[in-house]
């Protein structure tokens, strides 16, 4: 019943892509998300675009398994776009009873739908190629540095592993006993949406219980392996900076260079001009 | 009451990388009150199929007739199917959530639209039925009960449906003998007092050879054997390589053969084994006299 959930979903694969360093891997998507806030016009997305698409191409990680992720955030888009379309002021172009549509609107409507359906592939593309594990492994390692100010990153690490590790646990146990309750005839899909507030109980309280039971058998499972918190731990799979790793970075600062000088394009070609 | 099922196929996770196909091309028929063993390794899809007899599960191809209706091809209506099949799954007893069992057992009857007086009587029969003596455990709370217990009140309230299909996935998995023992008494009671098809999952040989009037085998997503207890559990050699085994009596009389003891017939009970050994033990003496 509710398989279809994607994000966050590993698509397993040995390309380029998927055996990059897990660290340079986020520097990289947050390099790209910052990028697509510097862009001002579509030429600017028209690059990222590009590079979006050569990565896909590279990771082989089929589009329809990429847009599926989409689906589940398409109100927001939706509702980012009808915001932006109605709500911007300018020279109107359609005029339906109250509602205005500008030009300007309407630009800005595309330009922000653009932005956050980039935004999402981008990251997506991050969960889809990266092992949970090895996600985690990067996210400990980049937050080390940190741990002299007192933030525990072997911590947030290991729990982040955890509740990643614990969302096809607890999905699972919610589609069996959602199943469960609607062989004993229970409804989840008529009445309005109190009675269908209501009729989540019989899900929500067995839910909760499973929760707190697996986590007790979690913590007495860990303890019973002495586990202790990151003091002295050592890892099985140290992450090494690799050439193609240096490649990427390369590609990368290629990739903001091109946004930035397009970005500046016309600053720019006024400063020579004035030079001249 | 029958159910047919005819090439069913199903598919998990269709398109991704996780594709595995669950039921590849399963048919057969269950008539009037059949008690039907349904028997396969972990993962060769049992599971899946008893999901799709009530319409949990939708197949990628196929058909099913419960008592005459296709159940595969609709999509609204299938609360009446659901009211008909009794489906208990495996560790019933996490999906236990009301104050009291009384209210937990009242649930599905409850949404049935039925009477206060109706539901009251379904409560009582079914506790009755599961072993739950009902002044003691109806007030109290079904997370304060053992283990045996809370397995029994969720099974109960199943049966205060009164389905005329019920199927169990393995009921008495991880029960203490004593309860294992009141569980299948109750499938006898009910079976007995109103006539219902049973179909049990279960990794107990023995239970299915001294239930079962048919036993279905499963084996990776397909049904390898399908006979009657004595004509499935006569092909040892099938059963090992599906994962499977024997009832341990039958396992037990086909070793005393190999050491010689002349055992012409293959023993599914208890009392079925003592009959073969004391007859062989008659002829035995009859010989050395």
């Amino acid at each position: 019943m509710i398989r279809d959930i994607t994000i966050g979903q590993y698509y397993p694969g040995e390309t380029w892509v998927h055996k990059l360093d897990p660290r340079l891997k986020i520097i990289i998507t947050l390099v790209f998300i910052i990028s697509l806030f510097l862009v001002r016009d579509f030429i600017g997305y028209a690059v990222a675009a590009a590079a979006l698409a050569i990565t896909i191409a590279i990771s082989r990680v089929p589009l329809p398994f990429i847009l599926r992720g989409l689906k589940a955030i398409f109100i927001i888009i939706i509702f980012t776009f009808a915001l932006n379309m109605f709500m911007t002021g300018g020279t109107a172009l359609v005029r339906v009873g109250f509602l205005t549509i500008t030009r300007e609107g309407l630009y800005n409507a595309v330009f922000m739908g653009l932005r956050l359906v980039f935004l999402i592939i981008g990251s997506s593309m991050l969960t889809l190629t990266t092992k949970p594990i090895k996600l985690t492994d990067g996210i400990e390692s980049l937050l080390n540095p940190l741990r002299a100010v007192g933030v525990p990153a072997h911590e947030l690490a290991m729990m982040m592993t955890i509740a990643l590790r614990f969302i096809p646990t607890l999905l699972e146990e919610t589609d069996k006993i959602m199943k469960a309750q609607v062989a004993r005839g229970a409804d989840f899909e008529s009445g309005n949406i109190i009675r269908r507030a209501k009729n989540m109980i019989p899900i929500l309280i067995p839910l909760f219980i499973s929760a707190f039971r697996i986590a007790q058998d979690l913590a007495m499972a860990m303890e019973a392996r002495c586990y202790r918190g990151g003091e002295g731990r050592t890892k099985l799979h140290e992450l090494k900076f690799k050439e193609r790793d240096v490649a990427a970075s390369l590609l990368t600062v290629l990739f903001l260079a091109l946004i930035l000088l397009e970005r500046e394009f016309w600053a720019i070609l006024e400063m020579l001009a004035i030079s001249r | 009451m029958s159910i047919v099922v005819k090439d069913l196929v199903y598919i998990y996770g269709e398109g991704t990388p996780y594709e595995t196909v669950a039921l590849d091309g399963v048919s057969f028929e269950i008539g009037d009150e059949e008690f039907v063993g349904l028997i396969g390794h972990t993962g060769s899809g049992k599971s899946t199929l008893v999901q799709h007899l009530n319409g949990l599960l939708k197949p990628k191809s196929g058909q099913i007739f419960v008592g005459g209706t296709e159940i595969t091809a609709r999509k609204k209506g299938l609360t009446n199917i659901r009211r008909k099949i009794g489906l208990l799954f495996q560790y019933p007893e996490y999906q236990l959530f009301e104050e009291t069992v009384y209210k937990d057992v009242a649930f599905g009857p409850s949404n049935l639209g039925l009477s206060e007086t109706e539901i009251d009587q379904r409560v009582r029969e079914a506790m009755f039925l599961v072993g739950l003596d009902f002044t003691a455990m109806a007030e109290r709370s079904p997370f304060e009960l053992s283990g045996g217990q809370k397995r029994k009140a969720a099974i109960a309230g199943v049966i205060a449906m009164r389905p005329d299909v019920l199927i169990l996935d393995e009921p008495t998995a991880g029960l203490d003998p004593r309860s294992h023992a009141d569980i299948l008494d109750m499938l006898d009671k009910i079976r007995k007092s109103r006539g219902v098809i049973v179909i049990l999952i279960s990794h107990n040989m023995a239970d299915v050879a001294r239930m079962a009037d048919k036993v279905i085998v499963m084996d990776g997503g397909k049904i390898a054997l399908a006979g009657t207890p004595a004509e499935v559990f006569a092909q040892d050699e099938f059963l090992s390589a599906a994962g499977l085994g024997l009832p341990p009596i039958t396992k037990f009389i086909r070793e005393m053969r190999q050491k010689g003891a002349k055992i012409g017939s293959n023993p599914l009970t208890l009392d079925e084994a003592e009959e073969a050994i004391d007859a062989y033990l008659t002829t035995k003496r009859g010989a050395g006299a």
